[in-house]
């Protein structure tokens, strides 16, 4: 209880010290701001410009798309906001950082977690007003249901992408260097959260859905709320409603596995 | 009762054997062989607290992995350590609470914030009580002379300024047992020495354990009693400096100016070491031959304005350590 109390207190400061060190290199961080905005707009765009061309894509119209990608847009802006540092684990095992992390009285996950990555909560406020705006759009009834689920739905899409990340991250234990997977697995991420997940192989749906679960972070979510009457595998509409479990276990999974890094990385240094 | 202690510890790598060059680098992409090193091969070591021990050894003797595992980054292959009643790598967050660690090169402030922010941070990492913190902090200013550049970015200060930040950071939490690796590393005359009289005092006021792993045996020779000196991940020597010096110091330089100029100088005894223009060094083993003896002959065939001995410094008597091994007794006798 004393030791949860400490870590609060030092999760504040972290942020406190995060929200100062951003804020020295203000143009950077407009910069930043501006480029996100032209990011997303183009994604949206091109959705739009596929979208004419057809007017859906087995059966989802460009509106439902638009709120596919803000569900996918608020778990990813949720990820960015607090777990981003998890991304630089190689660059700290690279540069000898790491050393430092252990020799500190705090969970060593907990701090990369809580350390300054110069993150602002600007992606988050963007993905929200966002969200609301599709939301809007794409006519979804917004009832007791879905305020209650979508945060939830957020928050477990963001532990799918702090989960790949981990388990990305905890190779670098072995290989020190793993910019190029972490590029890969950034890309597919994107290519497979953008369109309706029934549109692929059914080997790729399998895959998303078992393995690498991104069809969690907002395609399942998204057909149950735009009443799709049926998904990608045939599984029943609810399951749009797991996406918080399936967020804790896939974590759980990753966490298991950067356990395991952790160990080797104290057996043989690297 | 023993602080640090450890029984045969022992920390061994695998790693890939390196080929040289491109070449070598892309064979190395399909077959890969592997050598196993034993970068700390059997360490026994035992301090008191209270001790300010000098850990000392070439490159790629084992200091730092021998740190490493005091520390609990790394589990050793073998052996047993004890620190402060703790298990280091089984205890790792508790044995962090306890101690304090510097590494030269590399900061654990934050760069684009002032020292005073990177203060506050370690205060709730360590969870360090306010009024405690305080009158640390008031002191570590104090001593340190903070107070001018507790404000400005870290990134704006100089090394030696950086430096004295990340003393007073490692030191906020009371740690009883504080690892320096290379404090003193690039800095100047009177940086070095602002960081060795911190250092001092930290030991004498605080009773604070330090080990210290430098390369520059000035630090050493003015902060250490006791060195322990490792060679290919073994100890080879541990013990008071005065007994390195003794045991391995044998040699004397007698430093004399000649008043007229002489073509060849020699004297009975001892070894011509250098000369430049009228300043003539001579080597002698104070075992075989007495310093008067040599003055006195030296005094009988020349004429001499000037006349000093030289002791060896710690960092010569080192250097021909790792150059040519230690073997106790056995040192410095005539070959």
């Amino acid at each position: 209880m004393k030791r949860l109390k400490a870590m609060a207190r030092a999760y504040r400061e972290y942020w406190r010290i995060n929200v100062l060190t951003t804020l020295e290199y203000r143009e950077n961080f407009l910069m930043w701001f501006a480029f996100t905005i032209v990011y997303h707009g183009t994604a949206l765009g091109a959705l739009w410009v596929v979208l004419t061309a057809f007017p859906s894509m087995n059966g989802w119209t460009f509106r439902d798309m638009a709120f596919l990608y803000g569900l996918w847009m608020l778990a990813h802006a949720v990820n960015n906001t607090f777990f981003s540092e998890i991304g630089n684990i190689p660059d700290h095992v690279h540069e000898g950082e790491f050393d430092r992390l252990l020799v500190r009285p705090l969970d060593t996950l907990f701090q990369l977690i809580a350390t300054p990555g110069q993150t602002f909560p600007d992606e988050l406020i963007l993905a929200v007003s966002y969200f609301a705006a599709a939301t809007w759009y794409s006519g979804v009834h917004v009832g007791v249901l879905f305020l209650i689920f979508v945060p939830l739905i957020a928050l477990g899409g963001a532990l799918i992408d702090l989960g790949i990340n981990l388990i990305v991250g905890t190779l670098a234990f072995w290989f020190v260097r793993v910019d190029a997977l972490q590029w890969i697995v950034a890309q597919l991420e994107q290519e497979f959260t953008r369109y309706p997940v029934s549109i692929y192989s059914r080997s790729v749906r399998l895959l998303l859905t078992f393995a690498f679960p991104f069809a969690f972070m907002n395609y399942y979510p998204a057909a149950f709320f735009l009443n799709k009457p049926e998904n990608a595998l045939a599984l029943p509409p609810a399951v749009g409603l797991l996406t918080p479990l399936i967020g804790l276990a896939f974590v759980s999974v990753a966490y298991a596995f950067w356990r395991f890094g952790l160990n080797r990385y104290q057996g043989v240094g690297h | 009762m023993a602080i640090i202690e450890t029984a045969d510890l022992r920390k061994v790598f695998r790693s890939v054997k390196r080929r040289p060059g491109v070449g070598g680098a892309i064979a190395a992409l399909f077959s890969r062989e592997y050598e196993e090193k034993a970068a700390v091969d059997g360490i026994t070591m035992s301090l008191e607290a209270g001790e300010l021990v000098g850990y000392l050894g070439p490159n790629g003797a084992g200091k730092s992995t021998t740190i490493k595992m005091l520390t609990g980054i790394l589990v050793p292959t073998s052996g047993s350590i004890s620190v402060a009643d703790l298990v280091p790598h089984r205890q790792r967050l508790e044995n962090a609470q306890n101690i304090g660690v510097v590494f030269g090169q590399r900061s654990q402030l934050y760069w684009d914030l002032p020292l005073r922010e990177s203060f506050a941070l370690l205060r709730s990492i360590y969870d360090v009580p306010r009024e405690r913190f305080r009158e640390n902090l008031d002191h570590f200013i104090e001593i340190l002379d903070l107070d001018e550049f507790m404000d400005t970015p870290v990134r704006q200060l100089s090394l030696g300024e950086r430096m004295r930040g990340d003393f007073a950071a490692a030191m906020l939490h009371d740690p009883k047992i504080v690892y320096l690796d290379e404090p003193t590393i690039g800095l100047d005359v009177v940086a070095k020495e602002a960081i060795r009289e911190f250092i001092t005092q930290l030991n004498r006021e605080r009773g604070t354990t330090i080990i210290l792993t430098t390369h520059d045996l000035a630090d050493i020779e003015r902060l250490a009693r006791r060195v322990i000196l490792i060679d290919d991940g073994t100890i080879i020597f541990d013990g008071p400096i005065s007994r390195l010096r003794e045991e391995y110091g044998t040699h004397r330089t007698l430093v004399i100016t000649l008043a007229d100029s002489y073509e060849d100088v020699q004297v009975e005894g001892a070894d011509l070491e250098s000369r430049e223009g009228n300043v003539v060094r001579l080597r002698f083993d104070r075992r075989r031959t007495s310093a008067e003896a040599l003055i006195r002959r030296a005094m009988e065939r020349y004429a001499l304005s000037d006349i000093a001995i030289v002791e060896p410094d710690i960092d010569s008597i080192v250097r021909r350590i790792y150059r040519e091994g230690y073997t106790e007794g056995a040192i410095g006798s005539p070959s």
